[in-house]
């Protein structure tokens, strides 16, 4: 029989509730041995990856109330960080992570494992490996992945399993922070090390990746505590108000997932089907207790995410209530459309791709498109986003301006606004918005050791920071 | 009645970056209505979204908590450059607005 596990789970990259250091007492008082909490993810798309930035989450401020606790009570903390988990996402945040450190006085040992994946280890694996093979159908990648895929890439960063951080951990570290790495990963690893079965470290952590999320009322700001064992694990809820249910775990197990019951995780697949969820009254609040789950082994994969530059967004906004425009704005909005591909200063970068642009109109179809069944404006006003991606900020910039200028002066049947056809809430008129990425590498890469490519770096944080050395040019006493 | 009228919770996000996943929850009343429904099948699902039966990935029930899940290939998906709805979040609205018949 092996010791339960108990874990604290929630989202780092959501704030926290106005009430966690109490729930986080109380969960204390319960037991725990791990603090988990998630912190990346390709649901953002594929622009952080690429860029290399990442939403102003502020995952240091977040984590800061757990890693308190974690400190005060000797247990580690396993953190991944940076949304899309890349090295500069990785820096970004281990930056503030030290800055936090600084100002509370803690000296914690952390294993850093960072997920990228330099372009030369992936090309010789796609050379000389097996094929690295796209994720799923659905993408419409290149499959085998090439290695001009790779070539092309901006940056790529693979999920890592729970055997980097159980070898982090396995090290006697206080904390563990990743880049980018499979959610529930980050909850198997201690269970895993401790010796309990996969299938149950798997199934807790599908059921805590979210934190309160999986409880009712759900909330992502919220922590959620379970105990895992050899059978199975019970999962409680920290917080006064909030607590969990075998319709709420069940739900939770639907979320943002294909399929309600079976998943597919690096070297094996997760699968629910026979799992059961039985509600307790524990006389102070429910807990439920969670059984049944199964692993089917399979061969080792990680899924990898890579990004490629598509050009450069600009956009411009106007405003519409003039009712005859509203009446009409689609045509208006094809002869701007047109006005652009048509002019000769644009006419070499369209036919070449190098030049993109789209007028969507809020108000009629910008949310659904095609499949929205509204012919036509039904509502008092309307807006007009002209979004243009082009190879260069520049060519953005002059098309998106051109665009502009058409639909304001352009005229159409009936007008009698003829000083101006819309409202312009934006200066400058048009914004300059970013790169625009694309998740080009969506694959499997087969790896036979799990831990290697992905090793542990253990610093002590806050980390000494380098002076930076005044330059001093040498004819600058002359 | 509408899918939308009859459900609890409708909710769509994308499950990955190139499928949208859709779960409705139901209450005891309307659950069989929804499961013995047309709609609510890989032929119905394919219809409302404008898309062959084969870019539907299943649907699927679960009878415990009167939910039905919907997966479906992201026919424009956060990897194009003029995605409309990065997240997926307002992709149940076809679905949603089509009869439960």
């Amino acid at each position: 029989m092996t010791d339960p596990v108990r874990i604290l789970g929630f989202v780092n990259h959501i704030a926290p509730s106005p009430d966690i250091e109490e729930a986080i007492d109380r969960a204390f008082a319960w037991g725990v041995d791990v603090i988990v909490a998630q912190g990346t993810g390709s649901d953002w798309g594929p622009y952080w990856l690429g860029s290399g930035d990442q939403p102003s989450a502020n995952q240091a401020a977040n984590v800061e109330p757990y890693v308190r606790a974690a400190l005060r009570h000797g247990v580690p903390f396993v953190f991944s960080f940076g949304i899309a988990g890349g090295d500069p996402h990785l820096d970004t945040c281990l930056a503030a992570f030290d800055e936090l450190c600084r100002r509370n006085g803690w000296a914690p040992r952390v294993g850093v494992i960072r997920s990228e994946i330099a372009p030369e280890t992936l090309s010789a694996a796609v050379t000389d490996g097996p094929p690295v093979l796209p994720a799923s159908t659905d993408a419409g990648l290149a499959t085998p992945l090439t290695a001009a895929d790779v070539a092309e890439a901006e940056r790529i960063v693979a999920l890592i399993g729970p055997e980097p951080v159980m070898a982090a951990l396995d090290q006697g570290v206080d904390g563990v922070i990743t880049g980018r790495a499979l959610d529930i990963g980050l909850f198997m690893a201690l269970p895993m090390l401790r010796g309990l079965p996969t299938a149950i470290a798997a199934h807790a952590g599908k059921m805590l990746e979210c934190g309160g999320l999986a409880l009712e009322p759900g909330d992502s700001g919220r922590c959620i505590w379970a105990s895992l064992d050899d059978t199975g694990f019970t999962v409680r809820s920290p917080h006064v108000g909030a607590a969990p249910s075998a319709r709420s775990l069940v739900s939770h197990t639907f979320y943002e997932r294909s399929h309600p019951t079976w998943e597919e995780n690096p070297g094996g697949a997760l699968d629910l089907s026979r799992a059961t969820y039985a509600e307790r009254d524990r006389g102070h609040g429910t807990e439920v207790r969670c059984e049944g789950a199964v692993w089917h082994e399979a061969p080792y994969t990680v899924l990898m995410e890579g990004a490629r530059r598509e050009g450069f967004r600009a956009v411009s906004l106007l405003g519409v209530r003039e009712p005859a425009l509203l009446a009409q704005a689609r045509s208006w909005t094809d002869a701007a459309e047109r006005a652009v591909a048509e002019a000769p200063r644009f006419a070499d970068a369209v036919r070449e791709g190098r030049l993109r642009l789209q007028t969507r109109i809020f108000g009629l179809d910008a949310v659904l498109g095609d499949l929205e069944p509204n012919p036509a404006i039904t509502g008092h006003e309307a807006g007009v986003l002209v979004d243009v991606v082009a190879d260069t900020e520049e060519l953005a910039k002059e098309a998106a301006y051109y665009a502009f200028i058409r639909l304001f002066i352009g005229p159409y049947p009936g007008r009698k606004t003829t000083a101006g056809n819309a409202a312009a809430p934006l200066m400058p008129v048009v914004v300059p918005v970013a790169d625009v990425f694309s998740f080009s590498i969506y694959h499997l890469l087969p790896l036979e050791d799990p831990v290697a490519p992905f090793p542990t770096t253990v610093v002590t944080f806050p980390r000494a920071t380098t002076p930076i050395r005044e330059e001093v040019s040498a004819d600058a006493a002359v | 009645m509408q899918l939308y009228d009859a459900a609890t919770i409708i909710r769509s996000k994308n499950a990955g970056p190139f499928a949208v996943t859709v779960d409705l929850f139901f209450d005891a009343e309307t659950y069989p209505l929804a499961r013995s429904s047309t709609l609510l099948t890989p032929a119905g699902v394919a219809a409302a979204y404008g898309v062959t039966e084969d870019q539907v990935k299943g649907v699927w029930w679960d009878d415990r908590i009167h939910a039905a899940k919907v997966s479906v290939v992201r026919w424009s998906s956060s990897t194009d450059p003029f995605c409309a709805d990065l997240f997926g979040a307002h992709l149940h609205t076809p679905l949603a607005q089509a009869e439960l018949v």
